[in-house]
């Protein structure tokens, strides 16, 4: 043979076993070590400079990830992780990189030795599956109109962060605007749809202390004529999603006039049409008119005539809000309005100048099903930073309405996890037990990265926690480092609780994208598509 | 070289040297997925030059997704498609047989027996060995266990990523198949296992992956304000859009009278709003469209208490309306040239309701008793459904083979080594240079225990011998037929009888197997020069056949 052959694309990259693994080790660790930071309640801020040359200042896990621009196939998929974690969720999603870190990082050690992955996966399987069990066991339900005992819980999962000076204040914002748009539905089943009911404004201006829910709905929005009224109580309020003023139809028509009085009859049946249109608004007498479209000179005229207000160019999702706070039903066509149309369901209409700008309040509402939390900052970053914190506070607070459980935060869940696993993987036998030990101890990374980030002596208060956890493992299970003055508390006296939903899944995605990783032996550049 | 007397712009290899470098490349091909083989085989990452990530145990996919330049690796590229199209499992298994049949062949012809002896001799062993299994191998599912379709659907996952939790997946796997099970009008029975729809969503782990009574719709209620919940669903199944009338693109009114066109613009507006209020009188409570509908039109559905959901894909509407028992309807214009909506057009389902799924919201058709299935996979993130959904389709695949064909063969190995002895019996007669080529084929078909043992890091030699020797009493002494079931037990580092361990494949896929990978084998051997143009006539290799 005098020519080399070329099977593949020469331009194409591949990594085989022992290089693909230890790529995978590598990048991983350098995720999980770029965030390790970011955990505890003496968590340090990242500040990051986009491409776009906008900074983000934060120490939310996901939000990090998220700017970093990694190429390492392995790397993108933790952050992906943390993204999977946060849509689930929306906490712990710092943890479940750490977590997966370190699983992946205690397997390192069997690869070397030339153990098969399969067992290492095996083992990995059954102690999630253990530990799953376990968590349930030291789970404790809360009573969800206890207020204080929710409020605390709530409390712990957002000290970690930037608003923890005002950490009781979000707490009460995001456990009211949660327990504001809960609906227990007939068969038992809870909805909170945070995403579309539970609307976050910032206006930068003021104070952190003067953010507030309210029960109701807040609009970037002025009247749309100076002589509307400014403020109704009780308004009776009409919807709609079609335009107050003369609009052509959809087919293509085209009128030739050939003399002057059809010009003049012409714009005479347009000024009778929003003249009608208006009529059939007027004749329901509201004192509220609300439009996704626009509203044309003429038909404020007639609005403002009647001292009826008027607010144009809604979003759709705000026009769905006020609906949900008013019990109005949004109307496309003003002939069919009726009486069963109009919300009454809102106490109070008020524009109110905030800054420079003019804000529509609609509050007082009798049953709100909505609501807006209006958040106010020094500056647009940090304005971000608390929106940031608040969806988390918003995520745990819907964690607990869901599923009231809870387990012991401060790194004592798992701390006692690896004590319990530890215990168990004496009784497994094989080539399994070694991984699975392993995987007990990677565990314990959690209270370390928690004793390391407040500067306490991680070697002392780490065999102190273990010792503790191994004497009474059944009574002991609540202590865990406090990770303010680095020390070893009983969580139930600190009140330090996480939601047993976030930690299951922190460990369910951590373990099980371990495992996928682990299986991974040989990294090939893909076909380009062209 | 010859070039110059052809005058051929380009390249021009032939004889042993094209030989060499086929089987050089396809060689290269089965080794980049033979790690990948078996239940302790390992994963592939790859990447693409946009950066999406892909981490799959699946041979064809692997193949697919490397860019592959050599004109006979193409081939074996194709091989494993045509296997994924036609079974849907065995892609690796048929690469690599396929490579190893060629590797063989080479060493004939370096021996100077020509490619068309060698030709002739696989043919002759592949018909006899497909003939042996279906004569001996092939056991009738009759004969077996109730669970062994769990079994075959735990197989075919072994080598997956969720082979851990494939007790929980196979079950998924079989009542999906079993509730999509219909009899066509010959009376044959069919598992359209597209009628299975599988959704992913990240989030939770895969144990909490579920199978969904009904059709799961990856699309929201078009309104709020609709009910999100409707038990005893009348469903109407629209392929066309509620939205204001509008005339077709080019067309034009020209209106002399004035007050014409206020009318107009009222009919646009009415001719929607009797489309609907002929649907709602119908009785439907539940309005699927593939197209829009206009938030104009939304008001008198949410008046009417209906779910109306917009944008869904044709093919599940199809669907959904074949197993509710309704019609896609195109337009409601009848032949009369009136509007009329006919209410048996209308599918029923005990449910319809809309479900929160992650940071997502699922329409579910649910009806008990239909012939509908939703697989919802959950997994840490999207690599890993990705892969769960490639296997779940695999297994999918297999089960519904073994239901239609009614014949398994024990794996691992097993069916192999035993066509192996057999074949080399068969050889053993032959009194022409057609022996060597059959027992060539006897030989490689050793490949799969083989390569098997070694991804599991056990000797292989020693295993495959023994496995040999089981076979060989299996087939000369008729007191130990049962031997002839005997696969590897991987995990143990020995033999045992496969049939018992409930280690199955359909005989369909084997079968298949063996057929292809002898065919691509051939189709390659026959290849004694490559021309390859040079670019500017933008074409890659040219094979060119000589048959004698």
């Amino acid at each position: 043979m005098n020519q080399p052959v070329f099977v593949l694309n020469t331009n194409s990259k591949r990594e085989n076993q022992r290089e693909a693994q230890q790529g995978i080790f590598l990048a991983v660790k350098s995720v999980a070590s770029i965030i390790k930071t970011c955990l505890g309640p003496k968590a340090m801020l990242k500040m990051i400079l986009d491409p776009m040359g906008t900074t983000v200042v934060t120490n939310d896990g996901n939000a990090i990830l998220r700017e970093i621009d990694v190429t390492h196939p392995a790397a993108k998929s933790m952050i992906e992780l943390s993204r999977a974690q946060d849509e689930n969720v929306g906490d712990g999603t710092t943890s479940v990189v750490i977590l997966a870190a370190e699983v992946l990082a205690s397997s390192e050690l069997f690869i070397e030795k030339k153990i098969h992955p399969h067992y290492i996966i095996k083992a990995f399987r059954m102690a999630l599956d253990d530990s799953l069990s376990i968590v349930d066991q030291y789970s404790v339900a809360i009573d969800l109109k206890n207020r204080p005992e929710v409020l605390k819980v709530v409390q712990s999962c957002i000290g970690t962060k930037f608003i923890g000076k005002w950490g009781s204040l979000m707490c009460n914002l995001a456990l009211d605007a949660v327990m504001t748009v809960h609906i227990q539905e007939e068969d038992g089943r809870s909805e909170i749809d945070i995403k579309r009911y539970a609307k976050v404004e910032k206006i930068p201006g003021g104070d952190i202390s003067d953010c507030r829910v309210i029960r109701g709905v807040m609009l970037n929005k002025d009247v749309t004529h100076p002589k509307m009224k400014r403020m109704i109580k009780n308004p009776r309020i009409v919807l709609l999603d079609c335009s107050l003023e003369y609009k052509k139809g959809e087919s293509d028509t085209m009128v030739d006039i050939t003399n002057e009085d059809d010009f003049s009859a012409l714009l005479k049946i347009e000024e009778e049409y929003v003249q009608r249109i208006c009529e059939d608004i007027i004749k329901l007498k509201p004192d509220l008119v609300f439009t996704e479209k626009g509203v044309s000179d003429l038909a404020q005229h007639f609005f403002v005539k009647k001292g009826i207000t008027c607010l144009r160019r809604l979003k759709k999702s705000e026009n769905n809000r006020i609906a949900r706070i008013s019990g109005a039903t949004i109307v496309s066509r003003t002939d069919e309005l009726q009486e069963s149309d109009i919300g009454t369901g809102c106490g109070l209409f008020e524009i109110r100048k905030i800054g420079d700008e003019y804000f529509t309040f609609l509050e007082d509402c009798k049953d709100p099903k909505a609501c807006t939390i209006l958040l106010r900052g020094a500056s647009k970053d940090i304005l971000n930073e608390v929106e940031r914190n608040l969806a988390d506070a918003l995520n745990v607070a819907r964690n607990i309405v869901l599923d009231p459980r809870l387990v012991p935060g401060g790194g004592a869940i798992e701390m006692a996890l690896s004590q319990a696993l530890s215990e168990k993987s004496k009784s497994i036998e094989g080539l399994h037990q070694l991984p699975y030990k392993a995987l007990a101890q990677s565990l314990e990374c959690i209270p370390k990265i928690l004793a390391q980030n407040c500067g306490a002596n991680t070697v002392k208060l780490l065999t102190e926690l273990r010792a503790k956890h191994a004497t009474n493992p059944t009574e002991n299970y609540t202590y865990g480092v406090d990770g303010d003055n680095g020390t070893i508390v009983d969580m139930k006296q600190l009140g330090v609780w996480d939601t047993h939903s976030v930690k299951v899944q922190t460990l369910k995605t951590a373990i099980e994208s371990a495992c996928t990783m682990l299986r991974v032996d040989h990294i090939a550049s893909a076909a380009s598509k062209q | 070289m010859s070039n110059k007397v052809l005058m051929i712009d380009g390249d021009r290899i032939s004889g042993n040297e094209v030989r060499a470098q086929n089987v050089l490349a396809v060689t290269a091909i089965a080794n980049i997925v033979k790690t990948s083989f078996g239940p302790i085989g390992l994963d592939k990452m790859l990447i693409d030059n946009i950066g999406s990530i892909v981490v799959t145990n699946d041979g064809a996919t692997i193949l697919q997704k490397i860019d592959i330049e050599h004109p006979a690796a193409k081939i074996l590229v194709q091989l494993s498609e045509l296997q994924d199209q036609e079974v849907g499992d065995g892609t690796t298994t048929v690469v690599i047989l396929a490579a190893e049949l060629l590797k063989r062949a080479n060493e004939l012809v370096a021996r100077k027996v020509h490619p068309t002896v060698i030709i002739s001799g696989f043919r002759l062993a592949c018909t006899e060995a497909i003939k042996y299994i279906n004569e001996t191998l092939a056991v009738k599912v009759e004969t077996l266990p109730k669970d062994f379709i769990i079994n075959i659907a735990k197989t075919s996952m072994s080598s997956k990523t969720i082979n851990d939790d494939s007790d929980f997946f196979s079950k998924i796997v079989i009542e999906a198949i079993s509730r999509v099970k219909t009899i066509d009008y010959k009376g044959d029975v069919k598992y359209p296992i597209n009628a299975i729809n599988i959704l992913k969503a990240h989030g939770k782990s895969a144990k909490e992956s579920i199978l969904v009574e009904g059709y799961a719709l990856n699309c929201t209620v078009a309104s709020e304000g609709m009910p999100k919940r409707i038990q005893g669903a009348k469903i109407a199944f629209l392929d066309f859009n509620l939205a204001k009338t509008k005339m077709k693109l080019g067309q034009k009114v020209v209106v002399t009278n004035v007050n014409d066109l206020e009318a107009i613009r009222d009919r646009e507006n009415d001719i929607v709003k009797e489309r609907i209020s002929l649907i709602i009188k119908s009785g439907a409570n539940v309005v699927l469209t593939t197209k829009g509908i206009d938030d104009l039109c939304l008001k008198y559905f949410v008046e009417a208490g209906c779910m109306a959901v917009r944008r869904c894909k044709k093919e599940d509407l199809k669907r959904i309306a074949k197993a509710c028992g309704g019609t896609v309807l195109i337009t409601l214009a009848n032949l009369e040239g009136e509007e009329s909506f006919d209410t048996t057009a209308l599918g029923v389902a005990d449910e319809v309701v809309q479900e929160r799924l992650a940071d997502d919201e699922l329409i579910i058709v649910k009806n008990s008793n239909k012939k509908l299935a939703s697989i919802i996979l959950r997994g840490a993130n999207e690599l890993m459904l990705d892969e769960m959904e490639r296997s779940i389709h695999d297994s999918l695949c297999i089960v519904k083979r073994t239901l239609e064909s009614g014949t398994v063969v024990p794996g691992g190995g097993a069916v192999e080594s035993a066509l192996s002895i057999y074949l080399d019996n068969i050889a053993a007669t032959m009194g022409s240079r057609k022996q060597l080529a059959i027992s060539e084929f006897a030989e490689s078909l050793l490949v799969v225990p083989k390569q098997l043992a070694v991804n599991a890091a056990l000797d292989a030699s020693d295993l495959v011998s023994k496995l040999k020797a089981y076979h060989h009493a299996a087939q000369t002494d008729p007191s130990k037929k049962s031997y002839a079931y005997s696969g590897l037990d991987l995990f143990n580092n020995k033999v045992r009888n496969n049939l018992e361990a409930g280690v199955l494949e359909p005989a369909i896929a084997k079968i298949k197997c063996i057929k292809f990978a002898t065919e691509s084998a051939i189709t390659i051997l026959r290849i004694d020069d490559k021309i390859t143009l040079n670019p500017r006539e933008q074409q890659g290799g040219d094979h060119e056949g000589h048959g004698h």
